[in-house]
């Protein structure tokens, strides 16, 4: 009997659990895994937002019904007039293309689905209305989009063929009207891995991945070591703790596009204090170098960073630090060690996980670096500086080519999956160690 | 924490904050001095002896950095109150409750925190442009919630283990149910960890920039971080208006680090340390 509550409590729990979780799970799922999965199959398709024909993402032909309805009915009529007009041997020629189209009409309509939507967009035209995008287009199989391409790329060509013997009164009319019924069939943009092949055979994207590993372990590695060292030098008791806290806090709590405009005022060429600063100790040439050259905006994009995110470090480090008990090192001092070797024995093994959490956070978050560089120095000069989100992003907003840009994403994706990888092999399970009962 | 402090310690610590504080204090220094100091030689003078207010002024004026810092406001507080709320109930189950598979849920969670911001974005963009979000506060909301909540699920469930799980016990002895007890217990105890995560979340959904890049691009509904960042003048970069503005940021940000540096410090840090 008590054993039967016992499994009852535990079963209502578990339902409670999970009805607890689960919101949060279908929010994840909804608004981060599947955008991940989507940018994947938006990479497979030659997907460009402002070009019409590839606007969207189809797999099979799709026909533009309004487009279709636009040319056809107009070219038979003109066809007809030609016919009237033309020497026996082209009208001839003319009747043929023109039973051509009305028979393939005619196959068309007797396609499953498409009588319904043809009627339909046929009527909104009459009225002068302009049909909806979900009405206009339908799809079609494969084989019947290849015969339509053949069909009508065929009447297109004997007709632009009569145009250039001259045989034709309206020619351009004709033509123009031919080619306008060939472009409402819209191809299938599927294209498999094309993006990945361009991508990685790109000296830009291999550029971009050079800048963003070159930015992320040097500033990584100057925060590590620059952070480990305020940390050792903080952990202690003085006056004015809390001041010297909340002076380290600042920088990492305001925007990153904030401080990379603030540092941008400090570096600029003119005005910059820094850049004044900086030449006239002799680090640098002249003022304009900073902002103007490869290697000194990396420099200066690295220096930002690095202002920004260490004193974040040194605040990671020092609550690692400060899990490990005095005794510890009271033992050691009586033992005679120094304070490298206690450093190197006490100190290092006991914050090794901290280490590697900070590192994990840190790497990941320069790896994606955006908006600092944005504003700062915008990926130049001569694309310097440009990383890969950076990249991405001018692939997908500026040239509008959202195929090409996902994959550039997917590839940020799997780069980022495996330094995380790499990580948490190091950490084991310390990560998602479950301190509450099981 | 024995070790005592000497005078070239705090040489040492005055010489940091200095160069940590030293960009702040230029720009503020930048933002009183009248447009002519800001170029030429007069640009490296500490401070102006024709102090102005002028900058500050021309921000709210010639920018509509009020409208900035309204939808900032918006979009960060109404992200913060709501994935907050979502996130204190699967923390809590994380963290207290006994069923299968929770390595998985955090393991999850921990990643999707992970996830690059460009790898998400090409989607959410189609998505909330094919519903008419975008330029809209909820066309930001909805994926603010991409970092925003498994920040808050990552940093709520350390703070729920924390509680003592005999209260527990002792309410379930006593007969309370497990909502009750969630109610009345644990969720009272959590508040300062549930406030600390709130900062957190706010400060990240204040800072983001991407997603507010893309997605309002219009003037009335751009952010704080992308109205600066984008501040341009017509021949010359406006620098005394961006020193005014960034000084107008930060001054409330400065605030509330000094009231609340404990409980930040504690977040940032509790995901990462093993106690």
């Amino acid at each position: 009997m008590a054993k039967k509550g016992l499994s009852d409590s535990l079963k209502k729990e578990r339902r409670l659990g999970y009805l607890l979780v689960a919101p949060s799970l279908v929010l994840i799922l909804a608004i981060a895994i599947w955008p991940v999965i989507q940018s994947f199959y938006f990479s497979l398709f030659d997907y460009q937002l402002n070009e019409p024909q590839k606007s969207s993402i189809h797999l099979d032909y799709n026909l533009d019904l309004e487009k279709y309805l636009n040319n056809q009915p107009f070219l038979i009529t003109a066809l007809e007039d030609e016919i009237e007009t033309a020497p026996s041997e082209v009208s001839e020629e003319l009747q043929d293309i023109k039973s051509t189209i009305t028979s393939f009409d005619e196959e068309l309509v007797q396609k499953d689905g498409i009588e319904g939507p043809y009627n339909e967009v046929n009527d909104i035209l009459f009225n002068f209305e302009v049909p909806s995008d979900e009405l206009k287009f339908v799809e079609i199989d494969r084989s019947f989009g290849e015969e339509f391409e053949q069909t009508f790329g065929s009447v297109e060509k004997q007709l632009v063929e009569l145009e250039s013997e001259d045989a034709l009164q309206n020619a351009r009319r004709l033509t123009g009207l031919a080619s306008g019924l060939t472009e409402s069939i819209v191809e299938p943009n599927f294209i498999g891995f094309q993006h990945y092949a361009n991508n990685l055979t790109d000296v830009r994207l291999w550029r971009s991945l050079g800048n963003t590993f070159v930015f992320t372990f040097v500033s990584v590695g100057f925060e590590l070591v620059l952070g480990m060292g305020i940390a050792l030098l903080i952990n202690k008791a003085f006056f004015g703790r809390g001041l010297v806290r909340a002076s380290i806090l600042i920088p990492w709590a305001i925007p990153t596009a904030v401080s990379a405009m603030m540092w941008k005022y400090l570096y600029d060429g003119q005005n910059g204090i820094i850049a004044k600063f900086f030449s006239e100790i002799g680090i640098i040439e002249n003022m304009s170098v900073l902002l103007t050259t490869p290697v000194g905006a990396m420099a200066s994009v690295i220096l930002t960073d690095v202002w920004k995110t260490t004193p974040y470090m040194a605040l990671l480090l020092l609550a690692g630090l400060q899990t490990i008990p005095t005794s510890l090192y009271e033992a050691a001092s009586i033992d005679g060690a120094n304070k490298w070797k206690q450093f190197f024995r006490i100190t290092l093994p006991l914050i090794k996980s901290s280490i590697l959490v900070a590192l994990l956070f840190r790497t990941l978050d320069a790896f994606r670096v955006f908006d600092l560089i944005y504003v700062l120095t915008g990926g130049g000069p001569a694309n310097s500086t440009e990383v890969i989100s950076l990249l991405a992003y001018k692939v997908m907003f500026q040239q509008t080519d959202f195929g090409e840009g996902s994959a550039l994403a997917v590839i940020v994706f799997v780069c980022v999956a495996i330094i995380s990888a790499i990580y948490i092999k190091f950490l084991g399970s310390d990560l998602l160690g479950d301190g509450a009962k099981d | 924490m024995q070790k005592k402090a000497g005078v070239g310690f705090y040489i040492f610590l005055v010489i940091f904050v200095f160069v940590i504080m030293f960009p702040f204090l230029w720009i503020l220094l930048s933002s009183v001095k009248p447009l002519s100091e800001l170029f030429g030689d007069e640009a490296f003078t500490w401070f102006t002896s024709n102090p102005t207010i002028q900058s500050y002024i021309s921000v709210f004026t010639i920018r509509p950095f009020h409208l900035y810092l309204w939808n900032s406001l918006v979009v960060a507080t109404i992200t913060t109150v709501y994935t907050v709320f979502v996130a204190a109930f699967a923390a809590y189950a994380i963290a207290r409750l006994r069923f299968k598979g929770k390595p998985l849920i955090l393991g999850v969670v921990l990643s999707v925190s992970m996830f690059p911001q460009i790898a998400t974005i090409s989607p959410i963009y189609i998505f909330l442009r094919n519903i008419g979000l975008t330029n809209s506060h909820l066309g930001l909301i909805i994926p603010y919630t991409t970092f925003a909540l498994p920040l808050s699920i990552w940093l709520l469930v350390t703070f729920f283990r924390k509680i003592p799980f005999d209260l527990e016990e002792s309410a379930k002895m006593d007969g309370a149910s497990m909502m009750q007890t969630y109610f009345r217990i644990i969720l009272p105890l959590a508040v300062p960890g549930i406030f600390t995560t709130a900062i957190l979340v706010f400060i990240a959904a204040w800072n983001e920039f991407l997603f507010a890049l893309v997605i309002n691009t219009a003037e009335k509904y751009k952010t704080v971080p992308v109205g600066i960042g984008m501040f341009q003048g017509q021949y010359t970069i406006p620098w005394g208006e961006i020193s005014a503005a960034t000084v107008i940021v930060t001054v409330p940000l400065v605030i509330m680090v000094l009231l609340f540096q404990r409980r930040i410090v504690s977040g940032l840090t509790s995901g990462a340390v093993k106690e």
